[in-house]
Formats: C-alpha cells, sequence, structure tokens
C-alpha cells in the first residue's frame, strides 16, 4: 500500500476490462443449423484468395521457370488446398505423351528414349513380349524344320565331306606309295610303310640310298600337298559359316518378320518406334540363336522361363516404360498427372541406373533405369516438400539442372560430382514440362531466396498462406464449413451447432487474436477427431460442446506436465512469487514458455534496486549472458525514458540493477521492459507495488506500452497460480491496450472476472500503469516544469536530483583532495 | 551278344575307354560314362601313345605338319613325347570331370603300343564283359576299321561310337531290331539305358521287305506284352537302306541308338557315311 507518510496523491481508480472484451465467442445460434450434416463440405481453404490466385497463376503460365514456392506455417492445409485445386485441372488437361527406354542397338551404353502418344507405350512393351513369345516357338520349329535340317546337312556335308575327302584321298595316295600317315597331338607325320606298318628305321636304313631317297622325296611331295590341304580349311571353313548364316539368315528373317508384322502396322504412325522395331527385328535376325534351345537347354533341371518377359536372353528386346501417372486422385488414365513425392530423394527425383551383381560384378542395361518423380510427373504437376527435398543430398540440384534445361538426364551422384568415374549407361534425356510446386515455411523460402541465385530464377511464383483469417460472420460459416469437411473425410460423427461454435472459439484462440480464426487445419482436424473420440466414449451420436472441451483439456493435460511442476515449486515458496502485499521495487512479470505446440505463461519476481552511480542501468541477465539482445535492447530503451523525463538537464546520477529472480534459463524478447520500469520507478520513488498484480508489455522511449505476444497464456498464467493460492479481490493483470484486440482468455478466467475475483487492466502508459500498481497518481509537468507533488513521477525526480547533488558533493570533495595534494 | 557288363568291384570287364591322339569328343566321353552308370559298372581310360609315330620320330627327315597347315617342323622324339604326355594330361582332366559329375568310378591308364592291340590286351586283363567306347568320331570311311576292331578286340560285348553330328544323350533309347533273336538281351540293355532318365524305348524294327516287318512286328509284342514306356516303329527298307535308316533315327531324336554289327544300321562292308552324315547320338554297337 502506498506509504501515507510520503504524502502522496492518490491515483484515481482505474477500470478493468468488460467481460465481453476478455474472450469473443460464437453464439451456436447464429451459425443457423444444427449439426454439420446440413453443410457443404469445403475443399481446399478458406481466405486464402491471395494464394490460391498465386496457385492459380502459376498453374496457368506456360513459362517453364515459373514453378510455385507455396509458403506457409506447417499444418495449414497447404498441399490439401494445392491438390484440391490442381487436382481437377490436371484430370481436365491433354495426357502427355508416354516415354520408354528402349536398347540403342548401335551403342549400346546410350539408351535410345522414344516419345508415344500417350497411352501407347504399354501397347508398344506388351507387341514387343508378344514376338518375342511367338518367336520362341516359331524360330525353333522353323529351324528343325526338315527344309533348313536338309539344307543345313548339305552345306556341312558338302563341306565336311570335301575335307574328310581331300585328307582321306592323300591317305589312299600316300598308302599306294607305301607312306604312311599318322597323327600327332597337334598334326601330321608321314613315315615309310611296309604291310600297313611304318618301317624301323634300321630296316628303312638298309636300303639302297637311292630306294631312300625316292622315299623321303615322296613325303616331301605329301607332305607338301598335305600342308596345302590344311592351309584350306580354315577359309573353307569360314565359306561354311557364311553359308549357313545366309540360310539361318533368311529362315529367320521370315519368321520374324511376320511375328513383328503387327506391332509394325500398330505404331507405322510413329517414326521413332517404327524404326526402333525394325532395328530390333534386324538385331533378331543376327541374334537368332538366341531363340535355339541348345543340347545344354534340353538337359536342363531347370527349363527357361515361360514369359519372354523375364527370360534374360530376350532383356534386350523389351521395353522399358517411364510411367505418366494419372491425377492424384484419379482411377483412369486420361488427364495429366499430379504427383506427390514424399521421398525427395536424388534418385527419386531424376530417376536412377539400378545394377544387379553378377559373377562378383555390379551390372547394368537399360531396363534397370528406374523413373523418378519428375518422369512419373512430366506434362503435368510435381508437389514436393521443400524441406525434405533440401535434406537430401543432391536433390536441389537435381531438380534445379532439370528444370533450367528442361530435360531429365539420368546420372549417378558419383558422376555429378565427378569424384569416381565408372563406366555406366547415359540414356538419351527426356524433355521436360512439369510444373514443380514446392511447400515451405517462410522462413525457409527467404533463406532460398536470400543464399541460391537459381531460386527465385526459377520459383517465380510465391503463394503466401495465411495463418490466419479475418473473424466475421461470413467466415464462421465458413470455418464450420470446413469442420464439416474434417468430420466427412474422417467419416466422423456429425458435430452439433454448440460444438462448432466452440471450434471456432478455438480456432481464435489458436490464432492468438479475438478478430481472426488460425486455419492452423491440423490443429483443427485433431480437436475434432479427439472430440469425436469422446463423443463415442461418452456414446453419444452427436459430438457436442461438452466433447469439443473435453478434447482440449485433454489436449493440454497430455503436455502441462512442465507448467504442473512450474506451479508447483511457486505453491511450495521454493520459486517466490507474491501474490498479495506491496513492496518497493518488485513487480510480477509474466513470461511464457513455448513447448512444442503447447504454450503457457508463468509469473517471474523482477526486482530493481538503486543508488548513486554513474549513470548505469545494470541488466544482470545481460551480464551473465543470460538476457538475448531482444532483452538487452528493452533495458536500454529504459535508460532513454529515464534520461528524457527526469535528466533533461541534468546528469543522471544513478546507478541500478534490474533481475529476472530466480530465472536460471535464457531470457529474451523485451515484453517485459515496461515491468522493468515499473520495478525501477518504484524503487526510485520508494513507493511500493502491489503484489497482487503482474505486468506484461513493452515501453518505448515516450513511456508508451506497446504490444507483446502470448497475452492470453501470460494473463492465465497469473491466475493459475493466484487461483492456486485461493483468488482474492484486486488480483490481476496489466496488458497493453493495444492487446486487449487478442484477448481470448480461458472460460475459467472469464468467470473468475465475472465474479470479481479477478481483473485485466488495459495499460497505454507508463503512467496509466505506474498509478494500478502503485495507487499513487503519476503526475504530469505542470506549466513551472514541476511535477506535482506527492506523485510518482515527482518522487523519482527529486530522487534522481538528490543523487545528481550528491554526486557533485563528491567529486568537488575529489577535487578539493586533489588540490591540498598537489 | 551283349548281356552283360562287369559290374564295378566284379573285376571281369569294364568301359574302356579308347582316347588317342586327338581329343576327345564330349559326347563320346558321356556316353561311355552313361553306359557304365546303365551297368553299375566302372570306366578305364585307355590313353594309347601310337607307337608308329616313336618310330616315324625317328627318321631323320621326319616332320610334323601342323593342323594349321603351315610351317612344318622336325619332328623328335622329345618333342613327340612331351607333345603326347600333355595331351594325355589334358584328356584326363577333362575325362575325370566329366566322370566324377556322373559318380562313375574312373581309372586311367597311358600304354604305348598300337591302338587295336592295345584294346585288345586292355579287354584281355579282365574279360570277357567289357565295353570299349572309341573318344574319337568316327569318319565315313570306318566301316573296315570297325569290322577290324570287333575281329581282333575279342574281350568286348560292344563298341560305344558317336560320328561327327553327334550333339545329345538325353532322348528315347532307340533299339535297332533286325532280327528278334538277341532282342531280349538288347531290351535288357535299352531299359538300363533308358532307367538313368526315364527317357522312353523305341523299337524301331527294320526289315527289306513288308513280310519280314510282319513277323519281327508280331515276334516282338510277344517279347515285349505290355511295356508303359516303349513305342514300336517300322522302316521298311527296299534299297538305299543305311541312308533311310540314318534319317529315320535322327528323326526319332534318339538320347542313344543300340543296334548289331554287320545288319542294315551298320552293314560291314559299306562306308558310314549315312550314319556319319545324320546319326546325332551316340552308339551302341554289339555283335
Amino acid at each position: 500500500m502506498p506509504d501515507l507518510a510520503k504524502e502522496t496523491v492518490p491515483a484515481p481508480s482505474s477500470k478493468p476490462l468488460e467481460i465481453s472484451q476478455l474472450r469473443r465467442v460464437v453464439d451456436p445460434a447464429s451459425l443457423g443449423f444444427k449439426t454439420t450434416d446440413e453443410l457443404q463440405p469445403v475443399t481446399g481453404l478458406i481466405g486464402q484468395d491471395r494464394a490460391l490466385k498465386a496457385i492459380q497463376f502459376g498453374a496457368n503460365i506456360k513459362s517453364h521457370d515459373f514453378n510455385v514456392f507455396v509458403l506457409g506455417p506447417p499444418a495449414s492445409g497447404k498441399s490439401t488446398a494445392v491438390r484440391a485445386h490442381l487436382g481437377p485441372k490436371a484430370a481436365e488437361a491433354t495426357p502427355p505423351a508416354d516415354w520408354v527406354y528402349v536398347y540403342n542397338y548401335e551403342t549400346p551404353n546410350r539408351p535410345k528414349a522414344l516419345k508415344l502418344p500417350h497411352g501407347r507405350a504399354k501397347a508398344l512393351a506388351k507387341g514387343m513380349i508378344a514376338a518375342l513369345d511367338e518367336l520362341r516357338s516359331v524360330l525353333p520349329a522353323r529351324f528343325e524344320s526338315e527344309d533348313y535340317q536338309v539344307r543345313r546337312r548339305a552345306i556341312d556335308e558338302q563341306f565336311r565331306s570335301g575335307n574328310e575327302e581331300a585328307l582321306e584321298g592323300l591317305n589312299k595316295k600316300a598308302q599306294s606309295q607305301n607312306i604312311a600317315l599318322l597323327r600327332t597331338p597337334t598334326g601330321f607325320a608321314m613315315a615309310p610303310m611296309h604291310e600297313g606298318k611304318v618301317v624301323k628305321p634300321e630296316v628303312f636304313n638298309a636300303l639302297p640310298e637311292a630306294m631312300r631317297k625316292d622315299v623321303e622325296n615322296k613325303i616331301a611331295a605329301l607332305e607338301k600337298e598335305l600342308a596345302a590341304i590344311l592351309e584350306r580349311l580354315p577359309s573353307s571353313d569360314k565359306r561354311r559359316r557364311t553359308l549357313l548364316s545366309e540360310l539361318n539368315e533368311e529362315v529367320a528373317k521370315a519368321a520374324i518378320r511376320d511375328a513383328l508384322s503387327d506391332l509394325h502396322a500398330s505404331i507405322s504412325d510413329i517414326p521413332d518406334a517404327a524404326t526402333y522395331v525394325e532395328a530390333a527385328g534386324h538385331d533378331m535376325v543376327r541374334n537368332v540363336a538366341l531363340f535355339l534351345s541348345t543340347g545344354e537347354e534340353e538337359n536342363a533341371i531347370v527349363r527357361r522361363p515361360v514369359d519372354s518377359a523375364q527370360d534374360p536372353r530376350f532383356r534386350r528386346y523389351l521395353v522399358n516404360t517411364m510411367a505418366t501417372e494419372p491425377a492424384l486422385g484419379q482411377t483412369g488414365t486420361e488427364g495429366a498427372p499430379l504427383i506427390e513425392e514424399d521421398n525427395p530423394t536424388f534418385g527419386n527425383i531424376v530417376g536412377r541406373v539400378e545394377h544387379f551383381a553378377q559373377m562378383g560384378t555390379l551390372v547394368t542395361d537399360f531396363l534397370l533405369i528406374k523413373p523418378g518423380a519428375l518422369h512419373k510427373a512430366n506434362g503435368g504437376y510435381l508437389m514436393l516438400d521443400a524441406r525434405r527435398l533440401l535434406l537430401s543430398p543432391f536433390a536441389w540440384e537435381a531438380l534445379k539442372r532439370a528444370i533450367k534445361a528442361r530435360e531429365i538426364r539420368i546420372e549417378q551422384p558419383s558422376e555429378t560430382t565427378g569424384l569416381i568415374s565408372t563406366q555406366t549407361l547415359d540414356p538419351d534425356p527426356i524433355p521436360l514440362d512439369v510444373k514443380v510446386v514446392l511447400f515451405g515455411d517462410r522462413e525457409l523460402y527467404y533463406l532460398l531466396a536470400a543464399h541460391d541465385p537459381d531460386f527465385t530464377r526459377i520459383f517465380k511464383v510465391q503463394a503466401d498462406f495465411d495463418d490466419t483469417i479475418n473473424r466475421s460472420s461470413e467466415n464462421d460459416t465458413s470455418y464450420a464449413r470446413l469442420i464439416a469437411s474434417v468430420v466427412k473425410e474422417h467419416s466422423l460423427k456429425p458435430l452439433d451447432a454448440s460444438a462448432v461454435a466452440r471450434v471456432i472459439d478455438e480456432g481464435a484462440r489458436l490464432a492468438n487474436d479475438r478478430e481472426k480464426l488460425s486455419i492452423e487445419l491440423g490443429r483443427i482436424s485433431d480437436i475434432v477427431r479427439e472430440a469425436d473420440y469422446w463423443s463415442s466414449e461418452a456414446q453419444r451420436k452427436i459430438t457436442s460442446r461438452q466433447d469439443v472441451v473435453r478434447a482440449i483439456d485433454e489436449q493440454i493435460q497430455r503436455v502441462d506436465r512442465l507448467r504442473d511442476r512450474g506451479q508447483e515449486v511457486m505453491e511450495r515458496g521454493i520459486v517466490l512469487v507474491d501474490t498479495e502485499g506491496a513492496k518497493v521495487g518488485q513487480v510480477n512479470g509474466l513470461s511464457v514458455l513455448q513447448l512444442g505446440s503447447f504454450a503457457f505463461g508463468r509469473p517471474t519476481r523482477i526486482t530493481a534496486r538503486v543508488r548513486l552511480g554513474a549513470g548505469r542501468v545494470t541488466d544482470i541477465e545481460r551480464e551473465v549472458k543470460l538476457g538475448g539482445p531482444l532483452h538487452s535492447k528493452g533495458v536500454m530503451i529504459l535508460w532513454g525514458f529515464l534520461a528524457g523525463r527526469y535528466a533533461l538537464d541534468g546528469p543522471l546520477a544513478m546507478a541500478a540493477s534490474l533481475v529476472f529472480e530466480q530465472s536460471y534459463g535464457g531470457v529474451d524478447g523485451d515484453s517485459a521492459s515496461s515491468t522493468e520500469l515499473y520495478a525501477l520507478l518504484s524503487a526510485l520513488a520508494d513507493i511500493p507495488i502491489k503484489q497482487s498484480l503482474a505486468v506484461t508489455g513493452s515501453v518505448n522511449q515516450h513511456g508508451e506500452v506497446q504490444a507483446i505476444g502470448g497475452v492470453n497464456e501470460k494473463i492465465e498464467g497469473f491466475f493459475d497460480i493466484c487461483r492456486s493460492r485461493g483468488l482474492k479481490k484486486g488480483q490481476g493483470v496489466l496488458i497493453p491496450q493495444s492487446n486487449v484486440q487478442h484477448l481470448m482468455l480461458r472460460e475459467d478466467v472469464v468467470e473468475a472476472v465475472k465474479a470479481g475475483q479477478f481483473a485485466v487492466y488495459p495499460v497505454g502508459t507508463i503512467d496509466e500503469g505506474i498509478e494500478i500498481l502503485t495507487g499513487v497518481k503519476a503526475g504530469e509537468r505542470g506549466t513551472n516544469g514541476q511535477f506535482p507533488a506527492g506523485t510518482i513521477n515527482r518522487l523519482v525526480e527529486d530522487k534522481l536530483k538528490s543523487f545528481a547533488a550528491r554526486g557533485r558533493g563528491y567529486a568537488k570533495a575529489i577535487a578539493a583532495a586533489d588540490g591540498d595534494g598537489a | 551278344m551283349i548281356a552283360h557288363v562287369a559290374e564295378s568291384g566284379e573285376d571281369r570287364g569294364r568301359v574302356v575307354l579308347h582316347v588317342g591322339t586327338g581329343d576327345p569328343h564330349v559326347i563320346a566321353v558321356e556316353a561311355a560314362l552313361r553306359v557304365a552308370r546303365a551297368f553299375g559298372s566302372e570306366i578305364e581310360s585307355l590313353f594309347v601313345e601310337d607307337e608308329q609315330l616313336f618310330d616315324c620320330a625317328a627318321y631323320a627327315f621326319a616332320r610334323e605338319i601342323p593342323l594349321s597347315g603351315s610351317r612344318s617342323r622336325p619332328l623328335s622324339r622329345d618333342d613327340l613325347m612331351r607333345s603326347l604326355h600333355f595331351a594325355a594330361q589334358g584328356a584326363r582332366r577333362r575325362i575325370e570331370e566329366l566322370a566324377r559329375k556322373a559318380e562313375v568310378p574312373l581309372r586311367c591308364t597311358i600304354v604305348r603300343d598300337e591302338s587295336t592291340r592295345a584294346l585288345s590286351i586292355a579287354c584281355a586283363e579282365r574279360g570277357p564283359w567289357n565295353v570299349v567306347a572309341l573318344s574319337e568320331p568316327f569318319k565315313a570311311a570306318n566301316g573296315p576299321l570297325l569290322k577290324q576292331l570287333l575281329n581282333e578286340v575279342v574281350g568286348t560285348t560292344g563298341f560305344v561310337l558317336v560320328g561327327p553330328r553327334a550333339k545329345r544323350v538325353a532322348g528315347p533309347v532307340v533299339v535297332a531290331v533286325e532280327s528278334t533273336d538277341y532282342l531280349p538281351e538288347m531290351l535288357r540293355a535299352a531299359e538300363k539305358l533308358a532307367a538313368l532318365d526315364e527317357s522312353g524305348i523305341v523299337l524301331l524294327l527294320i526289315a527289306s521287305d513288308q513280310d519280314h516287318l510282319d513277323r519281327i512286328d508280331a515276334e516282338t509284342r510277344l517279347v515285349v506284352e505290355a511295356h508303359p514306356n516303349m513305342r514300336i516303329a517300322w522302316a521298311a527298307l527296299s534299297h538305299g537302306a543305311s541312308a533311310v535308316i540314318a534319317e529315320t533315327l535322327r528323326r526319332l531324336h534318339a538320347g542313344t541308338v543300340i543296334c548289331r554289327f554287320g545288319g542294315l544300321v551298320v552293314s560291314d562292308e559299306e562306308d558310314l557315311r549315312p550314319l556319319a552324315a545324320a546319326l546325332e547320338c551316340p552308339l551302341l554297337l554289339v555283335r
């Protein structure tokens, strides 16, 4: 209570806020329906005209660099809205062309990309498999046919018997001359023979020399003939192979032409595909052996697969379809694709070339090219979460490259970094025509815009989603429809009007603004679904207000362990917070703690001590590095206020210290600056402050109290500690006038105010605040330049003047002492 | 006539695989191994170093003309011994691998002798129930050689041969029946071979006229009665018998053909040209 001995001027009584100003509630009757069953669910979002216009613009503009970045808070229904908007648009659009990869018969490591009219890729793939299936049975039959066998044997015999006969002829000729032709492991040798046996050398040497010479000459001549025959064998074999190849080609060509004729006719209007099928046909002729069973195969226990598509021999003739997808939610294949990639890794974006192990080596082919999201979305829309994209190594750069180059080029990350160079596939790039929609929060958007010069060049459309919408009767109705759509989407029980009204109230509370509604769809949806659960528990067929209240209370109860602990230590006197009485230089400040999605307020004792000094306010929080920059800024503003109001023409010979008592963590923000100023003024004026009140608000150098955040939680934080000790008349909270519009206080707080047990005071200036806190008039400077006696300002000014005078006295004494010394 | 091939451990015969200086044909080795498996016999690989080659190498003017025909070189005894040694090792390694897969006991022997005499001695050592398999495909002109072998190598009940077009051992066992005198024994051998992979048996009845064919057919049916895995085919021949039979055998896709030497399939006079051109499977030639 004010110290009457100081002869103070009492302040006029202040008027707390009316009940209606503490919480804005929706009247269920004003909603105009009984249950949400009567409402038409709303698709997409409400009150996001600006963002939706931007999306529409981005979707419609044809330029490749006008991609869209949708920014807004998480769980605000951004992707739902974009899907709802782009889905029908994609469904109505012309389906894009199909793309396939096929074997490149000229350069096998560069698979060819073929463009086909929409829906024709599968037909091509199936057509090739059908042709292979046919050829697998037709070709072996053709090559087993009598016609082929007879012709082949004729060729074989022509050469085999020719060679054999030449050798046999030579053998006979040699025998007729009594020369033996012998087979050695690596060739042939000749020797004199008698009666079919080689003549022993000792016998031969006993012959007359002329005879021996004659035999040697015969052998030499025969050896020459033999060498000539043997030398002819390779060229003869080559000729045989050529004739066999020609025969094989002739037989295979007819069968392959027949097998591919239907496919060829069906794609004759697509020149590239027709050329490919022709090339495949030529390759089949060249490699007809692939289709023919071998001797080993006949004996094999495990037969070749029945399905040609699974037979490794025929992989080179298969078609790898780079799928085009229908719009999300569409069941058919019509329309442009609308793809949402939840895991935007490098490979999932641009596709990848997979490998499999074979004989200890990693091998690959064009069938192992796997499409990425860009392939699937080509010709349509691709939705990606920006944060996930940026967290995936190489993915962001790959996406940018593809958009800028307007083509999808499949590379391995190791290739793009240039660290490892291995021979792999180099598939043809596929032209890209896609609209990319990135989702992210604002911070991410501005970071990218600031640090990545490419970003704003290729994401030119910014669709900025508001966190809140304005509160109006129309928007209340729209909000109710939004709730109805949640009910429909999750097949919940209907909500009655009172339940919807309560959810709308909670929407305002989530917005922290009585004039706004939060469109944080995720949170709203959670409340509605939990209310449905509690309604089921209570065996109700319609979800009521009671269930919504329970859902909200239960949500809070699940996460408020720390709040309870904080309150407990105050109740037990471990953390000192007074809620009654009055003390000089001590005020109840209010802070907000955010734990995940749950925020709560907590009172903190703030104290100030003053003394004669050299003009310095010591912020203890800053000194020990627990104060953040905004907090320090607030404290420095106090100095500006004090100097400007009380020491315009004299020194501010004061030293003060400010501290958040029992605060062991970091403090930031300037919402306690007015509180600190009240503590200082109380200490300077030596006038006690009512401890039944708590204060929040920042202040400027002119002493105007400014808006702060978390006003509801702060009021409730002080209310809770007062209630736990027993509510007493006179307890309440001072808030900035400009925060009144944000009030959406809990119903129990409103009830206490209604009962006169608690009050909320709007404050526009420091003078208004100090009057409520001390009960002493603040006082205005009169025409004589003086504050009226007995006012807070006068007391403060007098104290400061006395400090200055005493300071001057000390200075003179020191100067005199110095002079004496000299 | 083949009645028996000595079982492993019986010590009264086995399959003797003749390996010469040429590369052993894989189908020829597999055919020999099948016969060994069918009769539970063991196999002896007999690598014959033709002793006439050493007489030849003793001549100062002896030269070896390589298979490519170019650059003939003097043939020395040392060079010959070395190349024969390597050829024997190479052949042994290949045969051992196939025998291991077929799980047939194998013994390898190297002898320096004339081929027919080496086989005669080998068969006489552990007679009388041997089967001789030739590892090199027969040639069109080998008819007389076969006759000589059958005459001189007495300790054998049959020969396993392959032609130059041999490409399989799997398929039905075809028994060429020209007379029913030896049918039960031939059938027994066919059943043993067919039991290896449960392939069927085809009795190919061959006669030079229809009457003879009818008689063989009737007698054959008495012998075989109802056999679930056996069928009968016919070939009535008037002229060009060996060529027609060779083509018939090819069309039957036989895995093994069993026939008698000196009949219409393999006569003791004609050359083997038709058979060499058409036969795609091994031939088990019995006396």
